[in-house]
């Protein structure tokens, strides 16, 4: 390891034929101990990024090391210290948990005692499962069992691909916390995700996916700081007319499902803001501030939402 | 050594959780045993019903009918004379028809006076399509071959003696059930195969068992093992049944317990590498019926492979089921133990170049 860097990826790229870059010079490294959060829409690459990192496809160009070790040039001393979670992972049907973890752990030439596996299944809140046939457990339990799969060789980095994508908000909070436990503990959290909110609980540090390309890096503070203001100032229910209006007034806003947005850099800011807002007629609902989200900054980068990881205009 | 013993018992867990394992391994073949069994061991009327027209009543007519009666493969039914046979026929849908014409015992006396030179003619109807047309032909040629032996005081001179068995077989039973264990060690094994690649394409298995130590031959081991443990069991079973319901004479010889496993290597390994091209459980179906079926009729296991035209048999010769089912047989009903070695190797080199080539044409990974 290169201080305390567990994961180094340098120029990174992948390219089908005839032109396609599903990845496209991408680089970026992991501190030990962190949760690296890799945000971005369907098909801007991420699996493609974290499939390379875990073995699974081989890069067009560039280098990619894990623990300082090359991935291209030998995965069998990677293998013992990774976790995978892939994505729309689907446990063996006919297995109960306690099964499934003591079968994946055969498979990395280790036993397990029925104490280690429960205490397995306690990490992931499953313990109340263990005996139910794999296929009858929910959406979110599947993906908990995934979570613990993929912790039974004790790994060092764990892959999570979009672990919460298709559960209810419950089960997706179970499954931060979950993460957030893991990360306790010391383990180094490769999370890919399409959910905005997500990435800024879980990540120490985010890099922005877009078309092949990392379009910002940072700490979400960071991110926010560096890419867009730090509150917003909410006119609920202003609408469109309103928004013209305060733009007339030379007030920097956008409209976002019927309320208007007025981003503000600090205080004094703020109370200029205000002061201006004060001289129009215009009908709101409500009108309050909020911090300023990833979502804005993506907002900002992108030009689109996105919506259960499909841009929208 | 650890890594395939842990998934022999992982995957030996889903498979017999699996109704559709269990189908296969154990109830199928049983099906096959008692259902072919009774079709063609029970007691019961085989006699092929052959309706005859009889247009012209006389002792000549007669005698024959009785005749093709005495052969004992045919139960004669009456069409009445006045029915034009062609509409009968169409009108019963029926596959054999006998028509004797109405100058029959003319054209016989005739022949007689013409001393062999002019003959005497009756008329089949008969839909080759179907088994039975053969035998009601036979029955008629025995009837009227009887016939000229009578009418010209002729003692035949020549005769066959009782029927004896080839080897142990002494019923359908003792031929069938090598060529059940081999449909068995085969839709098992192959399909199975197959299938079971198609799934774990689709739901990324592959790439999850790729992150592990598993290694590609390590999980076609795993298979193999678990496949020739489980073909065992499904061998002593359908034995069992085919002893107790029918009371065969082939035996379970030590060269037909060798015989299981190099079947499930070279099949597993066959339906590994079929698994390369398969994409999902649809397409693995396809290509898995499209190879399994042709070899299940053309390598003997219903049929004998000599009755085929040259070009089928050729076609036989390649198959690996064939030299299964011949050694299976060999051993159980003719105890040819060099037979069966000859079959056995020819499997086991076939099974090694599966092998190779399913190791390493099938990608776990993405290309």
């Amino acid at each position: 390891m290169v201080g305390g860097v567990v994961v180094e990826v340098s120029e990174l790229r992948k390219e089908y034929p005839p032109d396609i870059k599903a990845v496209d010079g991408v680089s970026f490294s992991i501190k030990a101990g962190q949760i690296f959060s890799m945000l971005g829409p369907n098909g801007a690459g991420k699996t493609t990024t974290v499939e390379i990192l875990e073995g699974l496809r081989s890069p067009t160009s560039g280098t990619a090391r894990i623990f300082d070790v090359d991935v291209v040039k030998d995965y069998s001393p990677i293998r013992d210290k990774i976790g995978v979670l892939p994505q729309n992972f689907e446990p063996f049907d006919e297995l109960k948990p306690w099964e499934a973890l003591e079968y994946w752990a055969g498979l990395y030439d280790k036993k397990v005692s029925r104490k280690e596996i429960n205490a397995l299944l306690d990490v992931v809140s499953l313990s109340e499962r263990m005996n139910s046939i794999s296929k009858k457990l929910s959406g979110g339990e599947k993906k908990k069992l995934g979570i613990a799969l993929s912790l039974v060789n004790d790994p060092e980095l764990l892959f999570l691909d979009e672990p919460t994508t298709g559960l209810d908000p419950k089960a997706r909070r179970d499954i931060w916390h979950m993460i957030h436990e893991i990360s306790k503990k010391g383990t180094t959290v490769f999370l890919t995700t399409h959910y905005l909110d997500e990435a800024e609980r879980l990540a120490d540090d985010v890099a922005i996916l877009h078309k092949g390309k990392i379009v910002a890096k940072g700490s979400p503070r960071e991110l926010i700081t560096r890419h867009g203001k730090m509150t917003v100032v909410v006119l609920s229910g202003a609408g469109h007319e309103a928004l013209l209006e305060v733009r007339r007034r030379g007030i920097e806003a956008t409209e976002e499902d019927g309320d208007v947005l007025v981003p503000v850099k600090d205080p004094s800011e703020m109370r200029a803001v205000f002061q201006k807002l004060s001289g129009i007629e215009i009908k709101v609902k409500d009108m309050y501030t909020r911090r300023q989200t990833l979502e804005d900054v993506f907002l900002g980068l992108i030009g689109s939402k996105m919506e259960e990881g499909v841009l929208k205009p | 050594m650890s890594r395939i013993y842990s998934d022999i018992i992982g995957f030996g867990k889903q498979y017999l959780r699996s109704k559709v394992g269990a189908f296969f391994g154990f109830i199928f073949p049983i099906l096959l045993i008692l259902l072919f069994g009774a079709i063609f061991t029970a007691g019961g009327d085989q006699k092929v019903t052959l309706p005859v027209q009889n247009l012209d009543g006389g002792p000549y007519s007669l005698a024959l009918i009785e005749n093709m009666t005495l052969t004992g493969l045919v139960k004669i039914e009456t069409i009445p004379a006045e029915e034009n046979i062609d509409d009968y026929i169409n009108e019963h849908s029926l596959p054999l028809a006998l028509l004797i014409p109405s100058d029959f015992g003319m054209q016989v006396e005739q022949a007689i006076a013409a001393n062999g030179t002019d003959m005497a003619f009756v008329t089949l109807y008969a839909d080759m399509s179907q088994s039975t047309s053969g035998t009601a032909a036979t029955a008629v040629e025995i009837a009227i071959v009887s016939m000229n032996f009578q009418i010209s005081n002729a003692k035949p001179v020549i005769t066959m003696g009782p029927l004896q068995s080839p080897g142990k077989g002494e019923n359908f039973m003792d031929f069938f059930l090598p060529g059940v264990v081999g449909i068995t060690v085969m839709t098992n094994s192959l399909f199975s195969m197959s299938s079971l690649c198609g799934e774990y394409r689709q739901r990324s298995y592959f790439k999850l068992l790729a992150t592990t130590k598993l290694r590609k031959h390590e999980w076609l081991i795993s298979k193999f093992v678990f496949y020739s443990v489980i073909l065992l069991a499904s061998l002593l079973t359908t034995f069992a049944v085919a002893k107790l319901a029918f009371d065969i004479n082939a035996t379970l010889t030590p060269l037909a317990l060798i015989m299981i496993p190099a079947g499930a290597f070279v099949f597993v390994s066959m339906g590994m590498l079929l698994g390369v091209a398969v994409k999902d459980p649809e397409s693995s179906v396809a290509i898995a019926n499209a190879i399994g079926f042709p070899m299940m009729f053309l390598s003997g296991s219903f049929f004998p492979i000599s009755s085929f035209p040259g070009f089928l048999q050729a076609v036989a010769a390649v198959m690996p089921l064939t030299y299964f089912n011949n050694g299976l047989r060999d051993t159980m009903v003719y105890d040819n133990s060099v037979s069966t070695l000859a079959n056995l190797g020819v499997i086991l080199v076939l099974g090694a170049v599966f092998f190779v080539l399913a190791s390493k044409l099938m990608s776990w990974k993405e290309r």
